[in-house]
């Protein structure tokens, strides 16, 4: 990443992180850290892992060194890191729960059931934070996420629409605007890039649908079945009232068009409600409402998934884990949630949920199940989304497209190993 | 020169070369006919976490006495050569019923992605080349008639796109053209709507303006260089002997360029087929997939570095292909001592 944009992310995750590295200068902070030596992190490059380096950092003292790497590419570098033959250079990462399932799946994790069982106390770990995995302690959650709608509740207040409880209603609602209101002529923006996006939110409308990626109980694939097919519909069916570039309209577009006024409702990350109120960038502060994501058919559960964010330790680095574990656990404390307590939505229980927090509630009291863990969805979810586009422009119909994705994730798995050769329905 | 004297110049070079370049790309090609994957098991966990608890079935890698993975390594030759051009054969049976769930379609008679790939590629490579060659020649020529005090500020600003780093260069192209963008502001103030990523040709002449934009500063750069040493007494002869300034331009100095329009034109052409970032940035390869794209996809989405090294062999072999004419030219030029 540029110093450029790591300067901006460490600056914004400053101001909250300050209280807590006032405390460093008084020699209290990061007391359990003793001896020399260097730990060396990873993470991705967003504002509550920003705030987690900083104070990680700052436990760094004269002979005993931390430096957390922020970077967009943190996947990319976590799993080569964690797969290499030789030692990692990394003794920790920040970790999505897809990576940690991969990770997981190539038993390329050190459990950390010792450390949690001898200082969990002392950080006041919570039972919710852990990943276990057959009772072992994998990763030590501390965010979590999902998607949400989000609407403008004036525009909605003004013509007296309903707030969408399912996608035939959110294609009601956006007709009734494109017809009624002059201020928006695309009245739905949702992220429907090229790639991980469309695929993320075929994902979620599948899972509402009730259909199955793969087939029960192997890595065979199940998603260009009629579900599958259904959902594609669904998505096409909110293209009228996207802007058309739809296909290129990446979270931050749709935060830009959410921003501009141009858009009135969709479906987004919940961690990005609170740039909806950023006087800076925003023209409808105060006008954004938040509810849960909708359900793909009339009736059915939230089409959305519940993911967490955790810090995870790597089996070719034992070398520095005790202090390792001790730097995390003073980036994930008490004290760093509620100075950086509307930087994320936290999992700890001191985490104190404001307007902009609520999405992951809403969509879990909606039924949003968690996002899936096999180690061989990222395959799939990859193939989905390099294809998808065609079947929405228009240019091939749904069925082939969605068979194309699952011959081509069909052979990626083979090669990966998920699936023996020769394997087929 | 003693051939010892000679091989103590050039030996440091070659080494370097040869460990830099030549042994990564035999590296590379072994890598492309191997292939390692881990032995997986099904198993079913328990696994507890912010949600909650949930039962999951999935695959874990099998691990030996020292708790290891098992990996199993093996060479599949021209195997993912063949599957990265599209040229395998459906494995037998693999032919599924649409519609059915679970079905594993055959990919038979459909374009392969790599040709389609590689044909918005050729597409790229064909646009931007005679605007960059033109287009940084003509700024280079105008910039030499230019007064010597704005020279500065004008080769600074010229320089600036190819400055900026791909990313961030393509980063402020998209911010310029999406919705609510400066230019789709300007364009609907003038009556014209255009949503510049929402099909082909729009977005991919989108990509190929950046293209145009990024590299025409390098050209021009080059070309103001070799603008500077064309023999002043040839071009003032030829103003004696009446030659009008086309005459001069075709006749005197462009012949003395034309080393460096080889060298452009060569660097270019490896570029242009490697295109990648303003197709992942600008519109996230929607209607503009690459060659590599491609590659991009199958090391970071299919998580393969062995399929990921035959596309990067192929992408060798394409540049090296595009580069056949030019390199002939410039052997037959030093054979015949120019």
């Amino acid at each position: 990443m540029t110093l450029r944009r790591r300067s901006l992310l460490l600056a914004t995750a400053a101001a909250p992180a300050g209280a807590h590295l006032g405390t460093r200068a008084s020699g209290l902070a990061c007391p359990n850290i003793g001896g020399t030596g260097e730990v060396h992190l990873i993470g991705n490059s967003f504002p509550a892992v920003a705030h987690i380096a900083a104070i990680a950092e700052g436990c760094a003292r004269p002979g005993f060194k931390v430096v957390f790497k922020l970077t967009p590419q943190a996947r990319v570098e976590t799993e080569q890191a964690f797969g290499a033959e030789g030692r990692s250079p990394f003794d920790a990462a920040v970790v999505s729960m897809g990576v940690f399932s991969n990770l997981y799946a190539r038993r390329q994790l050190q459990p950390l059931s010792d450390l949690v069982q001898t200082f969990g106390s002392r950080y006041r770990l919570e039972e919710k934070m852990l990943v276990r995995v057959d009772g072992e302690v994998m990763a030590i959650a501390f965010m979590q996420n999902t998607q949400n709608l989000y609407y403008r509740a004036d525009l909605f207040a003004k013509h007296r629409l309903a707030v969408p409880a399912d996608y035939a209603q959110m294609v009601q609602a956006a007709a009734v605007l494109q017809r009624q209101e002059p201020s928006i002529t695309f009245p739905i923006a949702q992220g429907f890039a090229k790639g991980f996006d469309c695929a993320t939110e075929f994902t979620n409308i599948l899972a509402g649908l009730g259909g199955r990626f793969f087939q029960p109980g192997g890595a065979l694939p199940a998603f260009n079945g009629a579900d599958g097919v259904q959902a594609v519909a669904v998505m096409r069916s909110l293209m009228p009232y996207m802007t058309p570039n739809a296909l290129a309209s990446n979270s931050d577009d749709v935060v830009n068009q959410f921003q501009q006024g141009k858009a009135a409702m969709g479906v987004l990350w919940a961690s990005r409600a609170s740039r909806m109120d950023d006087a800076t960038a925003s023209k409808v502060v105060g006008q954004m409402a938040f509810a849960a994501a909708p359900a793909a058919r009339a009736g059915g559960r939230g089409a959305a998934h519940l993911w967490w964010d955790a810090v995870v330790l790597p089996r070719n680095n034992p070398r520095q884990r005790e202090a390792t574990f001790h730097v995390l656990m003073e980036g994930l404390s008490e004290a760093a949630v509620k100075t950086g307590n509307d930087l994320g939505i936290w999992v700890r229980s001191v985490y104190s949920p404001g307007r902009f927090g609520t999405g992951v509630a809403l969509s879990q009291r909606a039924g949003a199940p968690v996002w899936p863990s096999e180690p061989f969805f990222s395959l799939a979810h990859g193939e989905v989304g390099k294809l998808l586009p065609e079947a929405l422009a228009g240019e091939r119909t749904p069925q082939a497209v969605l068979d194309a994705a699952a011959a081509a994730y069909l052979r990626s798995a083979t090669e990966k190993g998920f699936i023996r050769r020769g394997a087929t329905a | 020169m003693k051939l010892r004297s000679f091989a103590g110049f050039v030996g440091p070079s070659v080494f370097l070369m040869l460990a830099l370049l030549a042994l990564p790309m035999l590296m590379t090609v072994v890598l492309s006919m191997r292939n390692c994957a881990l032995e997986m098991e099904l198993v079913t966990v328990q696994q507890t976490g912010p949600f909650g608890a949930h039962e999951v079935t999935t695959q874990r890698a099998k691990v030996d006495a020292s708790g290891q993975a098992v990996q199993t390594c093996q060479w599949v030759g021209l195997e993912y050569y063949r599957k990265v051009l599209g040229l395998e054969k459906p494995a037998a049976g693999a032919g599924g019923t649409a519609g059915a769930a679970g079905a594993v379609p055959s990919p038979a008679g459909q374009p392969t992605e790599f040709f389609s790939a590689l044909r918005f590629t050729l597409l790229y490579v064909a646009a931007t080349t005679p605007f960059v060659l033109g287009g940084g020649l003509a700024l280079a020529l105008a910039m030499n008639r230019v007064t010597q005090r704005l020279k500065a500020v004008f080769i600074a600003a010229s320089l600036l796109p190819f400055i900026i780093t791909p990313v961030v260069g393509a980063l402020a192209i998209k911010w310029l053209f999406r919705d609510n963008g400066l230019v789709p502001h300007v364009l609907g103030g003038m009556g014209i709507e255009v949503f510049w990523m929402a099909q082909a040709w729009s977005a991919q002449l989108l990509v190929i303006l950046y293209g145009i934009w990024h590299v025409l500063p390098f050209a021009f750069i080059v070309f103001y260089a070799g603008l500077q040493g064309v023999p002043q007494d040839a071009l003032e002869a030829a103003t004696i002997d009446g030659a009008t300034n086309g005459q001069k331009l075709r006749y005197v100095t462009l012949p003395h360029l034309m080393p460096l329009v080889v060298f452009v034109l060569m660097m270019h052409l490896m570029d242009a087929y490697r295109v990648f970032e303003p197709v992942m940035v600008l519109t996230q390869g929607a209607f503009t997939t690459s060659v590599q794209y491609l590659t991009y996809h199958v090391l970071l989405q299919e998580d393969n570095p062995y399929k990921a090294s035959a596309a990067s062999v192929l992408t060798i072999i394409g540049i090296a292909l595009l580069l056949i004419p030019l390199l002939r030219k410039t052997w037959r030029e030093q054979r015949q001592g120019h």
